[in-house]
């Protein structure tokens, strides 16, 4: 898998190109400011670019923008942001501007390989990614009596993973669950939580955040 | 009461004068100019009653000024100017009518310049008045008497010149000549002296222009008379005369309308001190001054006690306009409003004083007012500053933090992990993976505790959402507008509702919605565990907003907050 890398912390980048060199991953360019990720890309077509949310100028949601240009100049190219914000919002934005191959983390998961293989895995297959601990954090969020009290443990297990990101094959992966058995758990969330059924994956990532950020 | 006494005498002496002079012009009106018909007759008299009449009702209202005398002392040199007539019969009289002659024009002009404080400023105006008096009454009318007798140099009919020096018949005629071209000379400096002070003084613009208007036809009747080289009372300067009585009528109407104008100013001023005193309406005064001043731009302006700075009625900052005229009202010798008004618009110093001391308590109490807005101004806008400042410096504390030293610690976490990769993983590193890892993310909620990073970013929305993930109680938010406000407004909601969220114990309600310039945010929940209602009190009065905490029937709490934002 070929990866530009795009931080402007200098230590942070470098380091991860090395952990990801090391875990075997091709990095094929690094950038410290949005337009030069935007040059790497253009000349290098990667697999996939690792982008910082906050970088220069303005070190707020460059690396949200440079994604969506990404995005749109080209398609065949996966975006992963990380970014120190645990609000769902920015996640949530990412995953409306742009359909499908990309992905929010947590900042902190870059030392985490698996993690961050794993996402990047997805990614590059065409899935969406939303960090666990975000995703976490609006299931546990405190709120009025409703469908969600109505969800068996494993069903909320499921709905999380379905927030994250996974497929119904992933699902089946993760929990060591039959195809069939997954299909069930996921018909029956849908059904309490009020969601239309839609066999769109990227649509029911978007409506189970939607429906778990409360808006 | 003696000096009601002396102008009733003069007023009287007055009457008296003009219809003897009407009887003396009469006499012979082939001499006269009043005296060819029943009309000039009747302009004569009017002419010259209305400049004394309007003389001595100035001195009643105004006894300092020596406008009202030397009005009066123009009315009666008017009747004089008849005198010269050879038909009177008597001596006395044509030898006054010989000096006198030409002595209402520099008298006249002297009043209407000296309008209507009775001082001549200036050394253009004294000098012409000196030349005016210099030619009307020497060259035109002593000097020749001095030096001829008409009498005795062929006029059978006349009476004798009393003060008749020597008979020099033609020394006589060259200075008459002389003091003809002279009179047009000084009359006509008079005329454009007055028009160019018409732009100046307001107050005294209609007199002026009379004034101006009269010398200019006294100007015109010397001109007629240079061939000739004496005035005599030919077709033309018949008409001229006319022009003359009208338009010294006109000078004598014009200081009665001023100054009934300013007894209307006098008795608003009255009016005004009642209705001040009922309720003082801030900016009130201003309008009630400029109706006085007859300028509708007049502004007043206070100056603050401790300092030199200006402020208007509203407590508001003033700084002087260059280029317009500022008077200053002083009371007990401390400056208590500035007035910045056209020129000339509160000339009147009488007028002035009165509307000063008229209006010193409604002055003091709007000073006083406008001292404390001010006061006001200034406290408020020190608190929106502190609030300012704190919320600066959260944000930097909240950055600082994020791209420091989260930033550092993720560093850290990466360098450990490429250490263990390298070292095969002892168990020892492990562990300080984990510890770091606990403190980046105890760090992440510290940052993200001191200011919500959404709020700057993208706004109440977006912040109160974020806060509805991090409550520990539901946060219900209800049609939070999207609209982006300023910073401070924006934080000061977010405030409000993260206030309650910490101290709420069920699920809390957040509405927000803007009405007429105002974003107000209602904020609903049940039984709040020590609300800190004086903080937020603090952040909303920074902004000029209001904090209303109102409990309902099941304790139920609203806490509204109404933030100006417009």
């Amino acid at each position: 898998m070929r990866v530009v890398i795009a931080d402007d912390e200098t230590l942070l980048r470098e380091g991860l190109a090395r952990l990801l060199a090391d875990a075997g991953v091709d990095v094929v360019g690094t950038a410290g400011t949005a337009e030069e990720l935007l040059r790497r890309v253009a000349l290098t077509r990667p697999d996939l670019a690792i982008v910082d949310i906050r970088m220069p100028p303005t070190h707020t949601d460059e690396g949200l923008v440079a994604a969506q240009e990404i995005r749109r100049s080209h398609p065949s190219v996966g975006v992963l942001i990380l970014s120190h914000y645990v609000e769902s919002r920015y996640a949530m934005r990412l995953l409306e501007e742009n359909d499908e191959r990309s992905g929010y983390l947590l900042k902190e998961r870059v030392s985490d390989v698996a993690v961050l293989l794993d996402a990047l895995q997805r990614i590059d297959e065409g899935e969406c990614v939303v960090d666990p601990t975000i995703v976490s954090r609006l299931v546990r969020k405190p709120r009025d009596h409703g469908p969600l009290d109505e969800l068996t443990d494993r069903e909320l297990e499921v709905l999380g993973l379905m927030a994250e990101g996974h497929s119904n094959d992933g699902i089946c992966r993760k929990l060591v669950l039959s195809p069939k058995t997954v299909e069930t758990h996921v018909r029956h969330i849908l059904l309490k939580l009020g969601i239309g059924e839609t066999g769109e994956y990227h649509r029911r990532v978007l409506a189970v955040l939607a429906y778990l950020r409360g808006r | 009461m003696a000096r009601k006494g002396t102008l009733a005498v003069i007023s009287a002496c007055g009457i008296a004068l003009g219809l003897f002079s009407l009887q003396v012009a009469r006499s012979d009106p082939s001499y006269s100019f009043a005296g060819t018909s029943a009309a000039a007759g009747l302009a004569f008299l009017v002419a010259g009653w209305a400049l004394i009449a309007c003389g001595v009702g100035f001195t009643l209202v105004r006894p300092a000024s020596r406008f009202g005398p030397l009005l009066a002392a123009s009315g009666g040199a008017w009747f004089v100017s008849e005198w010269g007539n050879p038909g009177s019969g008597s001596a006395v009289v044509f030898t006054i009518g010989l000096c006198l002659s030409s002595a209402c024009p520099p008298l006249a002009g002297h009043a209407v310049l000296a309008f209507p404080a009775g001082t001549v400023s200036g050394w253009a105006e004294r000098a012409t008045l000196a030349a005016a008096y210099a030619g009307g009454v020497l060259m035109v009318g002593v000097l020749p008497a001095l030096l001829v007798d008409p009498s005795a140099a062929g006029c059978n009919d006349c009476p004798q010149n009393l003060v008749a020096l020597a008979d020099r018949g033609r020394l006589a005629d060259d200075v008459t000549r002389v003091g003809v071209y002279f009179g047009f000379a000084w009359s006509a400096a008079l005329a454009l002296l007055m028009l160019a002070r018409v732009g100046r003084a307001r107050a005294a613009r209609t007199v002026l222009l009379a004034g101006s208007g009269y010398t200019a036809v006294v100007a015109a009747m010397f001109a007629a008379s240079f061939d000739r080289g004496f005035l005599w009372n030919g077709t033309l300067e018949r008409r001229l005369w006319w022009a003359e009585a009208v338009l010294l009528v006109a000078v004598a109407s014009s200081v009665a309308w001023s100054w009934l104008r300013a007894r209307r100013a006098r008795s608003t001023v009255a009016r005004l001190v009642v209705e001040l005193a009922e309720s003082p309406p801030p900016g009130g005064l201003r309008d009630v001054l400029a109706g006085i001043a007859g300028d509708p731009r007049l502004t007043i302006a206070y100056p603050l006690a401790d300092s030199a700075r200006l402020v208007d009625a509203e407590g508001r900052n003033v700084d002087p306009t260059p280029g317009v005229t500022r008077t200053t009202l002083v009371q007990n010798g401390r400056p208590v409003a500035v007035l910045e008004h056209a020129r000339g618009a509160l000339a009147d110093e009488q007028l002035l004083q009165e509307v000063s001391a008229a209006a010193q308590l409604a002055i003091e109490n709007e000073r006083l007012q406008a001292e404390v807005r001010s006061r006001l101004d200034e406290l408020r806008a020190s608190r929106s500053r502190i609030v300012e400042a704190g919320d600066a410096e959260r944000k930097r504390l909240e950055r600082d933090l994020h791209d420091g030293a989260q930033q550092r610690l993720v560093g850290l976490s990466l360098s450990l992990r490429l250490a263990r990769t390298r070292l095969g993983s002892p168990d020892a590193l492990d562990e300080a993976d984990a510890e770091l890892r606990g403190a980046i993310a105890d760090l992440r909620e510290l940052a993200h505790g001191i200011f919500p990073v959404a709020l700057a970013d993208e706004g109440l929305a977006a912040a109160l959402e974020a806060l509805a993930e991090d409550a520990r109680v539901a946060v219900r938010l209800v049609d939070v507008p999207e609209d982006r406000y300023a910073p401070g407004v924006e934080s000061a909601a977010y405030a409000v509702a993260a206030e309650v969220a910490r101290s709420a114990t069920s699920v809390v309600e957040v509405r927000a919605e803007q009405i007429n310039g105002k974003l107000v945010v209602n904020v609903r929940t049940r039984s709040p565990d020590g609300l800190d209602v004086v903080a937020l009190e603090d952040r909303v009065g920074a902004l000029d907003g209001r904090l209303l905490v109102s409990r309902d029937v099941g304790d139920e709490t609203t806490i509204r907050a109404e933030l100006p934002c417009a």
